[in-house]
C-alpha cells in the first residue's frame, strides 16, 4: 500500500503546483518526498511551510534544512499530498478502512522511524517478488549480442558422446563369455571366433542353488505362463498386480518372518530406489566402506550427509556414532541408517550381525541390510545372516534381497515393517513408475520358497542348501590351505561365502608394482569424473592387471572350467576397487568336480602370474 | 460381488485365482478380440506432404477450475483438521508419524499428507489386484472396504472387465499364441535366469539373437537389452554425462529419466512441453553462456524427449528438434517407451510416423513392457556407442540380465509385427491400434469430452478437473465393466485431472462402441461435458467459432464416427 502511495504521487507534477496546499499532519508522502530528494533546492516561501508543517516531527527537521530543494521537489510533495489525501478518503469509504489509516497515522505518530522502514520493507518486498527466480544465474550471465551468440555458437564442439572403446580395452568386449544354450552346471561357451568349447564347468553363474533349471520351478512357472502369459503389462498400482504377485509377497515375508513385502522389477535397482525413500536431505547414512555400487549410488543419490566406515569394522563404526552423539543429541530428530551387506558382494564376507544390532540400538540408528545374496545362500535353511545369528527380522528395518540369485528368477525384493512398504508403494521411484515383474517370476519364485521350506526340519540340515555351504567350505579350504598357491594369491571370502574371491597377494602386488587398489576417494579416477575428463577415466595398470586374471580365466576354460573375475567400472565406483578372481559355487557340483577345479585354476594362476614375473610387463 | 455382505465372512488375503472352465477358443477370444470386419481397420503414419499440426489444449469452463481448487481446498481443510485432531485423540493410528523410542517417524505427515489425506479416499481405485491375462478383458478380483480403504476384503470371486488400462498397445499379452509357445518353450530350454550380470555369464545365443532382431526392427547398428525399462533410464545417464555436461530435458519427461539424470550429477534445465521456440532460446543461450559460473563450454548438450507422452498422449515434435539437432550439434535422445511398436505403419516407433531416419537420433530408447507384452528396456545407438556402453553402464555389470522367456517373447512378437512370422498378424493389429484409437478419440470429442493428445496415439487422456469425479468415473465405469485408469496431482498439473484410456488392438470395433456408450451416460452423471470443439469433434467445421459445441447424440456418434474417423482431417 504504501508502495502504491509513493508511485502514485511521482506521476503528475505538473498539475500539482496549481493544487492547493493541503497539510493536516505532517503525512508520509511528504516524508517520503523529502528522504529521496534532499540533493536539490526548494522555494523558499514553501520551504516555510513544509518545515512549520512537519516540525512537530523532530527527527526529521535536520534533514529538511540539508534540503534546499526546487520547486519542482515542492511540486512533488504537494501532489503527494494530495495523493495520499484523495487515497485516505478512498480507504475512508471501504469497510474497515477507517482501521487500517487509523493504525498507519498511530505508528507514524508514535516512530516515524518506523514508517520508513515500513516503507523500504515493502519496497524490498516488492522487489524480491518481481526478481526472477535464478537471479544467481541471471547475474552471472555474460551481455552477448546476437552475432557474438552465433558465434560461440559456430565455435561450440562438443565431445563424444562417449569415447570408442580403445585397442588397449577392445579384448575386454572378446572376452565376455557368450553361452550357446542354458546357463546351467556345464555350459557350452561360443568363443570370439566362433569355435565352441563344450562341457565347461560353470563357476560364473549366482544361480547358487541351481532353481533356475529345476524341474519343479520350471513347471510351475510354464502353468503360470499357460494361465496369463509372458508380460504384467502395467505398473503394479494400475492393474499390474496379479494374485501370483501378492502370493509371492506373502511368501518371501513369510519365508523371512518379516511383516510385508513390495517387490522390484530389477535386483540392482532396488537399494537405489528404497534409500531415497527414507533419506532426504539433513539425514544421516552410515555406509559400509565396502558397500556395492548399489548402495554407494543410492546413498550418493538420497542427498543426505554420508559417512564411511572401514569395512566390517564395528570399532570404528562405534568410533563414528560416539563422534556423532554430542551433534546428534542437540539436532533435530532426524532419521538415521546405517547400512551394510549381508554377505559382501566385494569381499565375500560377513559383519557381526549380532554386535551390529546392539550397536545400532544402542545409538538408536535402523539398520539396512543388503542380504541379496545371502538370502537363499547363508542360514541353515537360506534365510539370510540374519539366521545365522540367530536374530529376529524385525530387528532389521530393511531388509533387501534379490531374487535374481539363489532364487533363480529375477527382480529384487524389499521385507520389514509395514508402515515403511506402505511407503514405498507409494514413493519409491521404481516401483510406482516402472511395470511390475512378469507374473512367472513370481510364481517361479514362490514355488522355490516353497521348495525350500517343505524339505525344512528342526535340527537337520536343509537338502538344498546344505550341499551349496559344504562345496564352499571344501573349495575355500583348497585355495587358502595351498602352500604352493600361498606365494601368489590371497584368498578374500570367508569359507561360509558361496562366492571364492582370489586376489593376487600384497607380496606380489609389490614385486609387479602393482598399487594396493585402484579408485576410490582421492584417486586420478574420480578426479576425472569430478572434471568430466572422460580420457582419464582409464588406468592401464587396472587395465593390465584385469587382463591377466582374464588370461587365468581363459587357460581355465581351454580345460573345461570358467571361473570369473570382478568387472567393476572403476568411475562408477566411489571406493576403492581391487581386481579378484572370482568362483561363484553352486549346490549341484560334487567334490570332484571342485577337486578338477583346484587343480586346473590353481595351475593357471601359478602359470600366468610366472610368466608376468618372469617377463615384466 | 452382492450389494450387502456381512464383513466377517469375507477374506482379508487376496484370493488365488478360480478355477476357470472356458475352452480355449472362448479365453482367446477373451484375450485378443477377433477383428469383426476389414472395414475397421487404419493406419498410424504421417503423410510426408502434411503439416504437423500443433496440439490444442483445450480449456475447461471457469466455473469448473474454480470448483477444482475449492475441491482441494476443502480436502486440505478437512485433513489437517483430521491430522491435528487425530494426533492429539487417537494417537494410536499415527503410529508411522511419531517418533518411538528415540527414533524418528518413517515418514513425516508433511511428506505423507497428500497419500494419507487425498490419495487414500480414492485407494479402492487403484491397485486393483487382477488374475488372467491383462488383454482385452481383465479379471479384477471384487472387494469391499470396511474402513474407508485402510484394508480390502475379498469374497474370492472375479469380474471380467474391458480392459483400457493396461499398456497392451498390440495386444500381445495373451495365453494362447505364438508367442507363448515360443516363451514356454525357451524356459524348457534356457531355464528361468540368466543366472548373473551380462557381461559376467548372462550372455546367451538367445540374447544375442534377439539384440539383432531388435537392431533390425529398429533401423539402427546395434543394440543393448536390459531386464528393467526403467533402470535403463536410471542407470544410461551416468556412463554417458558427467557434472560439466548439460541434459536439456522436456517438462514432461518420465520419472526415470529425471532420476538418471540426477544419478548422473549432470547440470539440467527444463524447457516447457513441446515448446521448440524455447527449446532454441535455451540452446543458443546454454551454448554462448557455456557452464554457469566458469562461462567454460559445456563438454556435451543432450536433449531428453519422449516420442510418445504417456499422460497427455502427445508426441515429440520430431521433425523440429532433428532440425535444431543439426543447427546446434546437441546429442538427442529419445525415449520411445510408449511409440515403438504402437506408431508408425510398420510400428518403428515416432521415427517411422515421422518419416524421419533413426541416424538422426543418437539415443533411442525404449522399453519391451508396452507393445511387446515382455519387459525390460533397450537402447539403439551406433556400434561405437554401443560397444562402449556395454563395458561402461552399471547395468550390464551388475545387474542381473534378461531372463530367457522375456527374451523369447520379445523376439517372437517383433518378428510378428515384422511380418517375418504368421504372416499378415502383425499388420493387422498395427492398423488395429491405429483404427481403435482414432475411432474412440474422435468419438470422445463429438460426446463432447475434452481430450488431450494427437490423433493417432494411442493414450487417450479424458480431462476430469474436479478430484472428486476420479473415483465417480473410475466406479461407473467398473459397475459397468470396465477398468480404466485414473491420473490425479502430482502426476499430473492440479487441475488437470484425468482418466488414461490405453487402447489396445485386442479390442474390437463393438468393444469401442460399447465403451462409448457407457462415457456418454458417465459423462452427463457427472457434468463432464465441457469441450468447446476447439481441439475437434465439430458437426461443421469451425462450428467452436460460432460457438456451436460439439455435443453429439451417441446415436449420431455410433453411426457416423466409424468412418469418419479413417479420414485424413479429423476436424
Amino acid at each position: 500500500m504504501f508502495s502504491v502511495g509513493v508511485v502514485s504521487c511521482c506521476v503528475d507534477f505538473e498539475a500539482v503546483k496549481k493544487s492547493n496546499i493541503y497539510f493536516d499532519l505532517p503525512d508520509i508522502g511528504d516524508i517520503l518526498v523529502i528522504y529521496t530528494s534532499s540533493s536539490t533546492t526548494i522555494h523558499q516561501t514553501t520551504m516555510s511551510e513544509v518545515s512549520a508543517a512537519i516540525a512537530s516531527t523532530k527527527t526529521v527537521t535536520a534533514t529538511i534544512e540539508q534540503a534546499q530543494s526546487s520547486s519542482f521537489l515542492v511540486g512533488l510533495a504537494y501532489n503527494a499530498n494530495n495523493v495520499w489525501a484523495q487515497l485516505v478518503e478512498l480507504l475512508m469509504k471501504l469497510p474497515g478502512g477507517a482501521l487500517i489509516i487509523n493504525y498507519i497515522k498511530a505508528s507514524h505518530k508514535n516512530d516515524p522511524w518506523r514508517t520508513v522502514l515500513e516503507v523500504l520493507l515493502a519496497l524490498f518486498a516488492v522487489k524480491y517478488f518481481l526478481a526472477s527466480r535464478y537471479s544467481q544465474d541471471e547475474r552471472d550471465k555474460m551481455v552477448l549480442s546476437k552475432r557474438e551468440t552465433d558465434e560461440l555458437i559456430e565455435e561450440w564442439t562438443p565431445e563424444p558422446i562417449v569415447l570408442d572403446v580403445s585397442n588397449e580395452e577392445h579384448w575386454q568386449l572378446e572376452t565376455n563369455p557368450l553361452i550357446k544354450g542354458p546357463v546351467t552346471k556345464r555350459v557350452t561357451i561360443q568363443n570370439y571366433d566362433n569355435s565352441l568349447t563344450e562341457d565347461v564347468l560353470n563357476f560364473a553363474s549366482l544361480d547358487f542353488l541351481g532353481m533356475s533349471m529345476n524341474n519343479t520351478v520350471k513347471d510351475k512357472a510354464i502353468e503360470c505362463i499357460k494361465e496369463v502369459g509372458v508380460g504384467a503389462c502395467g505398473p503394479p498400482n494400475f492393474y499390474g498386480t496379479q494374485s501370483v504377485h501378492v502370493r509371492v509377497c506373502e511368501d518371501l515375508a513369510k519365508f523371512l518372518d518379516a511383516a510385508d513385502c513390495i517387490i522390484y522389477g530389477q535386483d540392482y535397482t532396488t537399494p537405489i530406489s528404497v534409500l531415497p525413500c527414507f533419506l532426504k536431505r539433513g539425514d544421516i547414512v552410515i555406509v559400509d566402506g565396502g558397500a556395492n555400487i548399489a548402495l554407494q549410488k543410492a546413498a550418493l543419490i538420497s542427498r543426505c550427509n554420508i559417512e564411511w566406515f572401514n569395512h566390517n569394522d564395528l570399532d570404528h563404526l562405534e568410533e563414528i556414532l560416539e563422534s556423532l552423539t554430542e551433534d546428534l543429541n542437540q539436532g533435530p530428530l532426524n532419521r538415521r541408517f546405517i547400512v551394510t551387506e549381508g554377505l559382501s558382494e566385494n569381499f565375500g564376507d560377513s559383519p557381526d550381525l549380532k554386535r551390529l544390532v546392539e550397536i545400532k540400538n544402542k545409538y538408536k540408528f535402523r539398520l539396512i541390510l543388503d542380504e541379496s545374496t545371502s538370502i537363499g545362500t547363508l542360514g541353515n535353511n537360506g534365510r539370510g545372516l540374519a539366521e545365522v545369528y540367530n536374530i529376529p527380522r524385525s530387528d532389521i528395518e530393511i531388509t533387501i534381497g534379490s531374487m535374481a540369485r539363489a532364487f533363480g528368477a529375477s527382480g529384487g525384493f524389499c521385507v520389514g515393517n509395514k508402515d515403511m512398504i506402505y511407503h514405498q508403494i507409494l514413493t519409491s521411484n521404481a516401483y510406482v513408475f516402472s511395470a511390475a515383474l512378469p507374473p512367472y517370476v513370481a510364481k517361479s519364485t514362490s514355488a522355490v520358497i516353497q521348495l525350500l521350506t517343505e524339505n525344512e526340519k528342526s535340527g537337520q540340515v536343509n537338502p538344498y542348501i546344505a550341499p551349496l555351504s559344504d562345496n564352499s567350505e571344501y573349495l575355500h579350504s583348497l585355495f587358502a590351505g595351498s602352500p604352493e598357491l600361498k606365494n601368489y594369491i590371497t584368498v578374500k571370502s570367508c569359507g561360509y561365502s558361496p562366492s571364492l574371491h582370489i586376489r593376487i597377494s600384497s607380496a606380489l602386488r609389490k614385486e609387479l608394482n602393482l598399487p594396493e587398489s585402484y579408485g576410490g576417494p582421492g584417486s586420478i579416477v574420480l578426479k576425472a569424473v569430478k572434471n568430466g575428463n572422460e580420457e582419464l577415466y582409464f588406468d592401464s595398470l587396472y587395465n593390465l592387471e584385469s587382463y591377466k586374471l582374464q588370461e587365468i580365466i581363459n587357460e581355465s576354460a581351454k580345460s573345461k572350467v570358467l571361473p570369473t573375475r570382478t568387472k567393476r567400472i572403476l568411475h562408477h565406483e566411489l571406493l576403492p576397487v581391487v581386481p579378484e578372481l572370482i568362483l561363484h559355487l553352486s549346490a549341484l557340483q560334487n567334490k570332484n568336480d571342485l577337486d578338477y577345479t583346484y587343480s586346473v585354476v590353481s595351475k593357471a594362476i601359478i602359470n600366468t602370474l610366472d610368466n608376468w614375473r618372469a617377463k615384466g610387463y | 460381488m452382492k450389494d450387502y455382505y456381512d464383513i466377517n465372512e469375507l477374506s482379508s488375503k487376496v484370493p488365488d485365482p478360480p478355477v476357470s472352465n472356458l475352452p480355449i477358443e472362448e479365453k482367446a477370444k477373451m484375450e485378443f478380440g477377433p477383428l469383426t470386419s476389414n472395414k475397421w481397420l487404419s493406419v498410424a503414419q504421417l503423410d510426408p506432404n502434411e503439416e504437423i499440426k500443433p496440439s490444442i489444449l483445450d480449456e475447461p469452463p471457469y466455473f469448473i477450475v474454480l470448483t477444482t481448487y475449492l475441491d482441494y481446498l476443502v480436502f486440505l481443510l478437512i485433513g489437517h483438521c483430521k491430522d491435528f485432531f487425530g494426533m492429539l485423540l487417537m494417537p494410536q493410528y499415527f503410529s508411522a508419524l511419531v517418533a518411538k523410542d528415540g527414533y524418528p517417524p518413517w515418514y513425516s505427515a508433511f511428506e505423507s499428507f497428500y497419500p494419507r489425506r487425498l490419495k487414500r479416499r480414492l485407494d479402492d481405485c487403484f491397485a486393483r489386484p487382477i488374475h488372467g491375462v491383462p488383454g482385452r478383458f481383465m479379471n479384477c478380483f471384487n472387494r469391499a472396504t470396511p474402513d474407508y480403504n485402510e484394508s480390502f476384503r475379498y469374497d474370492g470371486t472375479s469380474t471380467p472387465c474391458l480392459n483400457l488400462s493396461s499398456y497392451n498397445y498390440l495386444g500381445f499379452a495373451q495365453s494362447v499364441g505364438k508367442c507363448t509357445e515360443d516363451s514356454i518353450e525357451a524356459v524348457k530350454k534356457y531355464g528361468l535366469s540368466s543366472c548373473g550380470p551380462r557381461n559376467l555369464i548372462g550372455n546367451t545365443d538367445l540374447h544375442q539373437n534377439t539384440e539383432r532382431i531388435l537392431s533390425k526392427f529398429i533401423g539402427k547398428e546395434d543394440s543393448i537389452l536390459f531386464s528393467m525399462g526403467w533402470g535403463t533410464n536410471a542407470h544410461l545417464f551416468s556412463s554417458m554425462v558427467n557434472s560439466k555436461c548439460l541434459v536439456i530435458s522436456d517438462s514432461l519427461n518420465h520419472a526415470s529419466i529425471r532420476f538418471g539424470i540426477r544419478l548422473s550429477g549432470a547440470a539440467v534445465k527444463v524447457f516447457p512441453h513441446n515448446d521448440m521456440n524455447a527449446l532454441e532460446k535455451l540452446l543458443r543461450e546454454s551454448i554462448s553462456q557455456g557452464q554457469s559460473k566458469s562461462h567454460r563450454p559445456w563438454k556435451k548438450i543432450f536433449v531428453c524427449v519422449e516420442g510418445l507422452y504417456s499422460m497427455e498422449g502427445t508426441y515429440c515434435n520430431l521433425p523440429g528438434l532433428v532440425s535444431l539437432r543439426n543447427k546446434y550439434h546437441f546429442y538427442l535422445f529419445v525415449d520411445e517407451a510408449h511409440s515403438i511398436g504402437a506408431l508408425g505403419e510398420h510400428g518403428r516407433g515416432i521415427c517411422e510416423y515421422f518419416n524421419i531416419n533413426p541416424n538422426n537420433i543418437d539415443i533411442l530408447m525404449g522399453t519391451l513392457t508396452k507393445s511387446f507384452g515382455a519387459a525390460g528396456g533397450y537402447i539403439s545407438a551406433n556400434k561405437n556407442i554401443i560397444d562402449r556402453l556395454r563395458l561402461d553402464i552399471t547395468a550390464n555389470n551388475y545387474s542381473e540380465s534378461m531372463p530367457p522367456a522375456v527374451l523369447q517373447q520379445i523376439s517372437t512378437s517383433m518378428r510378428i509385427i515384422a511380418g517375418e512370422l504368421n504372416g499378415n498378424e502383425g499388420k493387422e493389429r498395427l492398423q488395429r491400434i491405429a483404427f481403435n484409437s482414432r475411432y474412440l478419440r474422435l468419438g470422445l470429442k463429438r460426446l463432447g469430452y475434452i481430450i488431450y493428445g494427437a490423433d493417432d496415439s494411442p493414450v487417450i487422456p479424458l480431462l476430469l478437473y474436479n478430484p472428486s469425479k476420479m473415483p465417480g468415473f473410475s466406479r461407473k465405469m467398473l459397475e459397468r465393466g470396465v477398468a480404466v485408469v485414473i491420473v490425479g496431482y502430482p502426476a499430473t498439473d492440479v487441475i488437470s485431472s484425468r482418466i488414461r484410456f490405453c487402447m489396445s488392438s485386442a479390442l474390437t470395433k463393438e468393444d469401442i462402441d460399447r465403451i462409448l456408450a457407457i462415457s456418454a451416460d458417465i459423462g452427463d452423471e457427472l457434468n463432464l461435458k465441457f469441450s468447446t470443439g476447439i481441439a475437434g469433434g465439430e458437426k461443421n467445421p469451425g462450428d467452436w467459432k460460432k460457438g456451436i459445441r460439439p455435443r453429439w447424440s451417441i446415436e449420431e456418434v455410433l453411426a457416423k464416427t466409424p468412418e469418419d474417423c479413417k479420414k485424413k482431417v479429423l476436424y
